[in-house]
């Protein structure tokens, strides 16, 4: 009876000190969640051009540019993407296009002008890699929260450590990662991918975070590849939020003739 | 020459001391042992900064190229072969257990389920970028399923999958070839835990160069003893005194210890070739000890004093010792003229060897013989008054009486045996091929004969193409590309190759696929853009850096990957052939240098190297030899007439591997310089004495009759001693062992015969200007 009234009481200790945090401590899923806003819908829609420097392990660059436009047709759910390559000049005036789904795979539509040739592309998962680079499709438009179970591992100084491991592990190429996600902002800073060795084999990096109308915005991120020792570096430039795009771009009809006005 | 005579004496005065200087430098050296570093990659056989060495360790580097093992996989009983989900279940849990294994590049490994597949999707347009097996299929219309596509993929067709589906490889990636062994023997481990109906097969040169150096060091500590122990119980039947026989088996083992333990102590590798040593040492190291015993044996009962006798021999012998080893010496330190570095390291050390062999025998020996008991010797020897000769005796007597009364017939058929020879020399086949160092039977043999009967190849090469300017990004140039197709198409024409995979192949996939699958689109797009346009597809796979082994980022350097179904040098070089007749004949649309790199191409460099530096390194030494022996015989004629046993004896063995067909390859080249050594051994021996005798009696056919008692007995002794001793070699495993053990029998029996025949019959036929009057040639000799 005495050690129940003294467990009591020192939990009653604890609450009464720890108060005042406890209140805003957020739960794993919560944090996910706010993290995804963060990183993938930030404003209703916007624009970005994006320099790419693909190196390989013997440090020779490749570069790439293309110009992202972006529509959030429901915050956290689903999305329209377009992306218009400018570079290298071979290339100038592919796009792909992408409606981005919760509930079921991704419509993807390839447009080639030297074949003068649209297809829609389809993918048995998001892992594969965006534009020959070292992030994957799934970082550029992020991973489905509900494909991982999500634990607040560690809550360190400025960030929280969120494991993450996938529900179907056959389906990845990883067995677990783990993200630094800032407090304040909510923005990965760094996710490290491990094998089933516990042995690191991929990093995304969020290098340089700006503001842009209010909003905290990546300007410079980097994947590592740790097993082909290829490194991207990904520059996000002239991004703008909220310049009033609409469904009617991100549609076949605009793949053979690109929108000019949104994408200077 | 008086110090060496000096010396000889020093050692039956002083026998303890010499025996515990031989007995201390045996520890001192070795001692050196357990510092040993082992090589067993045949690359070494070049120098590193070998061209051909540099470049394919660029072209590697440049495109992310590995050394390969080759796991095949063969299911001969399903109807369906490998594609059923049994078999295939277990090619998904070997290809993710081999990824485990340490020193396996697991992100490149090529397997079924590695990589990465386009195909036409279920709506017309519709184009889907997928895995080829994630996971093993669960039923067997999705196993055929896997089958069509992976057919279908010009990139997986003919490597992984065979052609008629009934087997599948893995590709194994290693950080170094070292690992090779380990790695396939991890493997092995896996496969054994499997009980379905499919067979595996290991193989890959990276394999087969590192098994076949560890089973020679196992093959070194088996077939060396082993060969000691049969030389000895021949000595020991000969000489029936075991005490005495010890001595030239200490003798041999001293000069092993003492050149091994210098070579290891000096910081040398041990390499393939380097392990030979002993081995080759050991009957040279004998041979000069047989003479010693069997004059010792023969003259110990005229003397019945210890002293006596063992001055007596080797009064009889230094010169002709000394002139043996000189030659069996410069005969392998020729070989430091080849360019190859384990073969130079090899030759100088062999002579050196050689020569303390010959410093042991005349200090040793003589010293070994002072500590035995006189009584214990009492038993020992050729009894002078027993008269009750033996068959061997009769039949020396009797081949001694022939080569003088039918030395014309003897002369005809050396000629006519030559004759054929020489024939036989024409047709020597110079090839070479690691695999075949391994005997029909073995594992590796078993899995490349299998496995090249399925797949385009499991011996790969790189025919690198390099745009000479650097900034047209060529490979996208579709007229480039044509013109590599074409290339490719050459190549499957010769033969030789099996497959070949280039930029141009994954360019045509992406281009038909995006098309709508139609086959008729299976070809380069005409434009440039186009083709930049269906890379840039391709790079949305899983597997984007899959490009990047074929062609390098700027494209300005393209790699066709050539997978042979033969690692012969010869098939490697008609391939090289090939192409360059195939770039005369059509000149690329820009101008482009070519590059080989590859292991199978390597081994074509330095053989090519071995076989002319073994060619330059016999030429030279039979000059050596051949002055060496005008200088003891102080004669030309001498000189000349003690080369013909051994050219006689060369002739005959390259002829008889020209005549069975037996491929010239690295074992035969490097016992070139052995044969030269040893076959002009038995030559100095007789003429040496028959000079002596002829001096004592002025008389041929009475020297004649001398010269096959004790002379000819020695040579005979020697030769079945040595011959015989090498028999285990023949049971060995190894194919380079078997060769190594037939040419010491050859050399011994034919040197011996081909003296003991042939400088009879000329001696009989020429001699009158051979003992011209009183000008009987006197020999150096400080007595």
């Amino acid at each position: 009876m005495k050690r129940i009234l003294s467990l009591l009481l020192a939990a009653g200790l604890t609450l009464f000190f720890s108060g005042s945090s406890f209140a805003e401590v957020l739960s794993a899923e919560q944090i996910v969640k706010k993290a995804n806003e963060a990183y993938y819908y930030q404003g209703d829609n916007g624009r970005s051009r994006v320099n790419m420097k693909i190196e390989d392990r013997q440090g020779n660059v490749r570069e790439k540019e293309f110009v992202i436009l972006r529509l959030n047709i429901v915050k956290g759910g689903p999305q329209k993407y377009y992306v218009y390559y400018e570079k290298p000049n071979d290339v100038r005036g592919t796009v792909f296009m992408v409606w981005k789904y919760l509930d079921k795979d991704d419509d993807r539509w390839l447009y080639l002008p030297g074949l003068n040739l649209v297809n829609r592309i389809a993918a048995s998962d998001k892992r594969s890699s965006f534009a020959g680079s070292n992030f994957v499709y799934e970082d550029i438009s992020g991973r489905n929260l509900n494909y991982d179970k999500h634990e607040l591992i560690d809550d360190k100084g400025d960030v929280y450590v969120i494991k993450g491991i996938p529900k179907v592990p056959s389906e990845v190429e990883f067995a677990y990662y783990i993200s630094n996600i800032n407090k304040e902002n909510f923005i990965p800073v760094k996710v490290e991918y491990y094998d089933n060795q516990d042995k690191v084999i991929r990093i995304l990096e969020t290098k340089q975070i700006i503001d842009v109308q209010g909003y905290p915005t990546v300007k410079e991120a980097v994947a590592s590849d740790l097993r082909s020792g290829g490194k991207t570096i990904i520059d996000f430039n002239d991004v703008e939020y909220d310049i009033g795009l609409d469904e009617d771009v991100f549609t076949e009809r605009y793949l053979q003739r690109p929108p000019m006005k949104w994408l200077k | 020459m008086k110090i060496f005579k000096n010396l000889i004496h020093f050692s039956t005065a002083r026998p303890k001391f010499i025996v515990s200087i031989v007995i201390a430098a045996a520890i001192f050296f070795g001692m050196q042992f357990p510092k040993i570093t082992i090589d067993t990659d045949p690359e070494n056989m070049l120098s590193e900064k070998e061209f051909v060495r540099i470049f394919h360790h660029e072209v590697k580097k440049e495109f992310g190229l590995y050394d390969f093992i080759v796991v095949g996989i063969v299911n001969e009983h399903d109807e369906n072969g490998v594609f059923n989900p049994e078999t295939l279940n277990r090619i998904v849990d070997l290809t993710n257990k081999i990824k485990d294994i340490q020193g396996v590049i697991s992100y490149e490994l090529i397997s079924l389920s590695t990589k990465d597949n386009i195909r036409q999707g279920d709506t017309p347009g519709m184009v889907i970028f997928e895995w080829l097996m994630q996971k093993a299929p669960q039923n067997s219309k999705a196993a055929l399923f896997i089958r069509d596509e992976a057919k279908d993929n010009p990139m997986l067709d003919g490597t992984i999958v065979s052609e008629d589906g009934k087997a599948a490889c893995i590709y194994v990636p290693i950080e170094a070839k070292k690992e090779s062994y380990r790695i396939a023997q991890k493997i092995k481990e896996y496969v054994k835990a499997f009980n379905g109906q499919e067979q595996f097969f290991i193989t890959g040169l990276p394999v087969a160069e590192d098994t076949f150096g560890v089973e020679m060091f196992k093959q070194m500590a088996i077939s060396a003893p082993l060969a000691g122990l049969i030389i000895f119980l021949i000595m020991w039947f000969f000489f029936k005194k075991i005490s005495l026989v010890f001595s030239p088996m200490i003798v041999a083992m001293a000069s092993i210890i003492y050149t091994m333990g210098l070579l290891i102590g000096k910081g040398f590798t041990v390499h393939i070739m380097i392990s030979m040593i002993p081995i080759f040492l050991m009957p040279i190291a004998v041979v000069d000890s047989v003479h010693i015993l069997s004059e010792f044996y023969d003259k110990y009962d005229q003397f019945r004093d210890r002293r006596k006798a063992i001055h007596h021999v080797m009064d009889e012998l230094f010169m002709p010792m000394l002139y043996t080893s000189l030659t069996s010496a410069v005969g392998f330190a020729s070989l430091a003229f080849t360019p190859i570095p384990p073969v130079k390291i090899f030759g100088l050390f062999v002579a050196y060897g050689i020569m303390m062999a010959w410093l042991l025998t005349i200090t040793f020996i003589p010293a070994y013989i002072m500590l035995l008991k006189e009584s214990s010797l009492s038993s020992f020897g050729k009894k002078a008054a027993d008269h009750h000769e033996n068959i061997f005796d009769k039949m020396l007597e009797a081949m001694g009486r022939f080569s003088q009364h039918q030395s014309k017939l003897i002369i005809a058929i050396v000629i006519l045996i030559l004759a054929i020879s020489i024939y036989g020399i024409t047709k020597i086949n110079i090839n070479d091929n690691p695999v075949r160092w391994f005997t029909e039977k073995h594992d590796i043999r078993i899995a490349d004969k299998v496995l090249n009967e399925h797949f385009g190849g499991t011996y790969t090469a790189y025919l690198v193409l390099d745009s000479v300017n650097q900034t047209h990004e060529d490979f996208k140039d579709p007229k480039v590309l044509m013109w590599v197709e074409k290339l490719q198409k050459k190549l499957i024409s010769s033969g030789k190759v099996g497959k070949s995979t280039s930029i141009a192949d994954v360019v045509k996939k992406v281009y038909y696929e995006l098309l709508g699958g139609d086959k008729a689109n299976n070809k380069i797009p005409d434009s440039r853009n186009a083709v930049a346009q269906c890379l840039l597809s391709y790079e949305n796979s899983h597997k984007p850096d899959d490009l990047w082994h074929l062609v390098t980022t700027n494209f300005n350097k393209a790699n066709i990957w050539i997978q042979l179904k033969s690692g012969d040098n010869q098939d490697m070089e008609q391939v090289v052939t090939v192409v360059n007749e195939f770039i005369v004949d059509n000149p690329p649309p820009v101008e482009l240098k070519t590059g080989w790199a590859g292991l199978t191409y390597i081994n074509t460099v330095w053989q090519e190297k071995m076989v002319k530096g073994m060619m330059s390194a016999l030429l030279g030494s039979f000059i050596m030899v051949f002055v060496l022996m005008i200088i003891l015989f102080r004669s030309f004629i001498w000189g000349l007439l003690c080369m013909i046993p051994l050219s006689a004896t060369i002739i005959f063995i390259y002829g008889l591997i020209g005549l069975v067909g037996k491929d010239y390859d690295m074992p035969v080249a490097v016992l070139s310089s052995l044969t030269l050594g040893l076959s002009v051994d038995f030559a100095i021996h007789f003429l040496q004495r028959t000079k002596e005798l002829y001096k004592r009696t002025n008389n041929w056919e009475q020297t004649l009759g001398e010269l096959f008692k004790e002379p000819a007995r020695a040579i005979s002794k020697n030769a079945l001693v040595i011959a015989i001793g090498f028999t285990p070699l023949l049971i060995a495993p190894l194919v380079p062992y078997k060769t190594v053990g037939f040419f010491m029998m050859m050399i011994m029996i034919v040197s011996a015969i081909a003296t003991l025949f042939i400088l009879p019959a000329i001696i009989s036929m020429f001699r009158g200007i051979i003992f011209r009057g009183d000008r009987v040639p006197k020999i150096k000799d400080e007595r």
